[in-house]
């Protein structure tokens, strides 16, 4: 029983730490632009087709073999991804969101929901097109092999899957690296003030759009590095996005709606509770056991654990 | 007053009705008939839907190629292939258009997932609309429909069958009879009803105590913690009842993890999901090496020209479960019309109901025989099993299908 625990702990935590990442992009998207993005599944999904093209496709980086290659590839998605972003952004999100739906009723809130929905749904059957529906992975030995620790006391082995402990040391570095993007730089502090107040940011001399379409671009490389890093354990079609963008969502509200930081650990502690839930309730009700947990804390601190009094994005 | 009716208007009227009769006759001997193919081209199974949607291209082609459907005049099969999504919902909603917008439609098959197969057959049915499925689940034939027809063995049956054959497996390799055994499986219809009987009576008939009993909702995410407790516990076999290759690949993958790949612990699988070249591609041949499947069907040695002409078809590596399942049914179709000799889909139902054959579309099945019993299950169906051996599903079992001898991992 204490190696179930041991290994569902750790399991916990290193997949935690991966959807940690995952989040803090869609974090990053509504913490600083207030969008609602219904497409962060789908720029997930991207992101693991940009990798497996890295690596498999075009054999661009094929060279450093299957062990580097495709945690490489996963971090080469995120500058893609950001110009893909940063293009969606230029084109179709700026009309309905910023300074320009600032004076409407709704502040563009149902324009975003029907185009971030429209581009979720566009870039699903798009990639069902380009990408078709075989399911795919970036392959690496990693995946199905571990680091095995111990014995612990009762002889207890620890087994980590040593592609997830990569893809979960990765996710923690490019989150660290955000982080401090966000607090030491005059980027990140800039990020800040059109978040707080965009009309105040302008008086200051910030360009407040082209803030917006660096957040969007950065939610979009975020997240599409967590699904280049989930891709070398993992199976993928074009519809992959919609089994994590309720991951997403759960992580971002119980970290804090507008906290990047929160976002992490939001993510963090669903992905926890999604794997240590098996120790004691059948594994079927995993993703059951992470919506108790989410109505617990959005009962009891509806601002998130996080909210807005521990950092302001 | 009264209407006399003279000579010419009863010739006018007896020509008028032989006009009518005509084009009657030639209203139920189209030159095309349309056949409808109901899989997941989307979606987590939507590889399975392809190499289905492969078989029955190749079947049609076929069967228009030798002359069509004779008693109605050579009239060509047309194949309309629609996709059945990603979930229960969908699979219904693309039914209940597809039977709306084809009225002309004489039967059809799909929808590979039980749990698809299980909604869309709702709306065929309704419609009277004679449908062929590969679905497992017992549950398909257990509501009294008339009009829906399984041709592989139901998931009792399979499950009755699969584990009296591993325990002889066992036994001669090991001179020892298993008496642990671990299940994980999904909680969708197929596998559900695999393990109905399996936990009901065979467990107890065959002395084995199930040691683990995992049940996860697909799509897995990490199958870490439904492997550590069969680590902890030791089985002397796994049962794996998953339902789509991506999660076959992640058991697999784990399993090796945990250092306890096919080639060292008994690891079963079940469906043509883990028989799939993608599967190959995606896990690699090493870690699906020994890996036993219990399947409703799969081409024996007989078929190989069958297999050799499709393999230069399609470039698949292998002709495999879903393909022989959908090139079989489009020639149960073509059969009971060309027996029906008109476009008629109850017609067409009445003669798979009544057919019993030993030749014909029956040469696709183990055992070749084709007949249908009041459930509309497939008479004496019986399991196929093939193992991973060397980067190649073989079939193991039934002896007279085996191309190769049965691997039990010790």
């Amino acid at each position: 029983m204490f190696e179930n625990i041991l290994n569902a702990v750790a399991a916990g935590l290193i997949i935690g730490c991966i959807y940690g990442l995952m989040c803090i992009g869609l974090g990053l998207i509504f913490g600083i632009m207030k969008v609602v993005n219904f497409a962060q599944g789908e720029l997930l999904m991207l992101g693991m087709y940009v990798s497996l093209y890295l690596v498999a496709g075009f054999t661009a980086i094929g060279f450093l073999g299957p062990y580097a290659a495709p945690f490489v590839a996963a971090l080469i998605a995120g500058p893609v991804l950001f110009g893909g972003g940063a293009l969606l952004h230029r084109f179709v999100l700026r009309h309905v969101s910023g300074l320009s739906t600032a004076s409407r009723q709704d502040e563009g809130g149902f324009g975003q929901l029907i185009v971030t929905l429209g581009i979720s749904l566009i870039l699903q059957n798009g990639g069902l097109i380009l990408f078709g529906s075989t399911p795919e992975s970036v392959l690496t030995p990693l995946s199905a092999s571990a680091f095995i620790l111990g014995p612990f006391p009762t002889g207890a082995l620890l087994f980590l899957n040593k592609a997830q402990v990569f893809a979960a040391v990765v996710a923690i570095v490019v989150a660290v690296v955000l982080w401090l993007v966000m607090e030491r730089t005059t980027l990140g502090k800039a990020l800040r003030a059109a978040a707080d107040n965009p009309v105040a940011a302008t008086y200051m001399g910030i360009d407040v759009d082209r803030a917006y379409r660096i957040a969007f671009g950065l939610g979009a490389a975020i997240t599409a590095i967590a699904g280049g890093l989930m891709a070398t354990y993992l199976s993928f079609t074009p519809f992959v996005g919609l089994d994590y963008v309720i991951i997403m969502y759960s992580g971002v509200v119980l970290g804090g709606m507008g906290s990047i930081l929160g976002a992490f650990w939001g993510g963090l502690l669903v992905g926890f509770v999604q794997q240590a839930s098996t120790l004691v309730l059948p594994p079927q009700l995993q993703n059951a056991a992470i919506f108790v947990v989410f109505l617990l804390i959005v009962g009891l601190r509806p601002q998130g654990l996080f909210g807005r009094s521990a950092e302001r994005a | 007053m009264t209407a006399t009716i003279g000579r010419r208007s009863t010739l006018a009227l007896g020509g008028a009705a032989a006009l009518a009769g005509a084009a009657t006759a030639k209203a139920e001997t189209p030159n095309e008939v349309e056949i409808a193919m109901l899989v997941p081209l989307s979606g987590p199974w939507a590889e399975q839907g392809i190499l289905e949607r492969l078989g029955a291209e190749m079947a049609v082609d076929d069967v228009n190629k030798a002359g069509g459907i004779k008693s109605l005049g050579g009239a060509k099969l047309k194949l309309l292939v629609f996709d059945a999504g990603t979930s229960a919902e969908t699979a219904k909603d693309a039914a209940q258009r597809m039977v709306a917008q084809h009225p002309k439609l004489v039967g059809g098959m799909g929808c590979w997932l039980s749990t698809f197969t299980l909604a869309a057959t709702e709306v065929t049915e309704r419609a009277d609309l004679p449908w062929l499925t590969l679905s497992y689940s017992d549950a398909i034939t257990d509501r009294g429909f008339k009009y829906v027809f399984q041709t592989s063995p139901t998931a009792n049956t399979q499950a009755e069958q699969i584990v009296p054959f591993l325990m002889k497996l066992a036994q001669d390799a090991t001179h020892k009879r298993p008496t642990k055994v671990a299940i994980v499986g999904d909680n969708t219809a197929a596998s559900v009803s695999f393990l109905k009987p399996i936990k009901s009576h065979i467990l107890k008939q065959e002395k084995l105590t199930a040691v683990v009993d995992e049940i996860y909702t697909p799509p897995l995410s990490n199958a870490g913690p439904l492997v550590q407790p069969v680590r902890a516990a030791r089985p002397d076999l796994v049962l794996l009842l998953s339902t789509s290759s991506g999660d076959d690949k992640m058991l697999a993958d784990t399993f090796s993890e945990y250092g306890m790949p096919g080639s060292k612990l008994p690891l079963i699988g079940n469906g043509g999901h883990w028989a799939v070249p993608e599967l190959l591609k995606n896990a690699g041949a090493n870690i699906l090496q020994d890996i036993m499947i219990g399947l409703a069907n799969w081409p024996g040695k007989d078929l190989n020209a069958l297999s050799a002409r499709y393999i230069k078809r399609t470039g698949n590596p292998w002709f495999g479960h879903n393909e022989i399942f959908a090139y079989s049914h489009v020639q149960i179709l073509a059969w009971a019309l060309n027996k029906a000799g008109v476009a008629n889909r109850k017609k067409v139902a009445d003669e798979i109901r009544s057919m019993n054959v030993t030749d014909g579309p029956a040469v696709y099945f183990p055992g070749r025989h084709l007949q249908f019993d009041s459930k509309g299950r497939r008479v004496g169906a019986e399991l196929v099993i093939v193992q991973w051996q060397n980067g190649r599903p073989v079939t193991v079992f039934p002896e007279n299908m085996a191309v190769s001898k049965a691997i039990w991992p010790t």
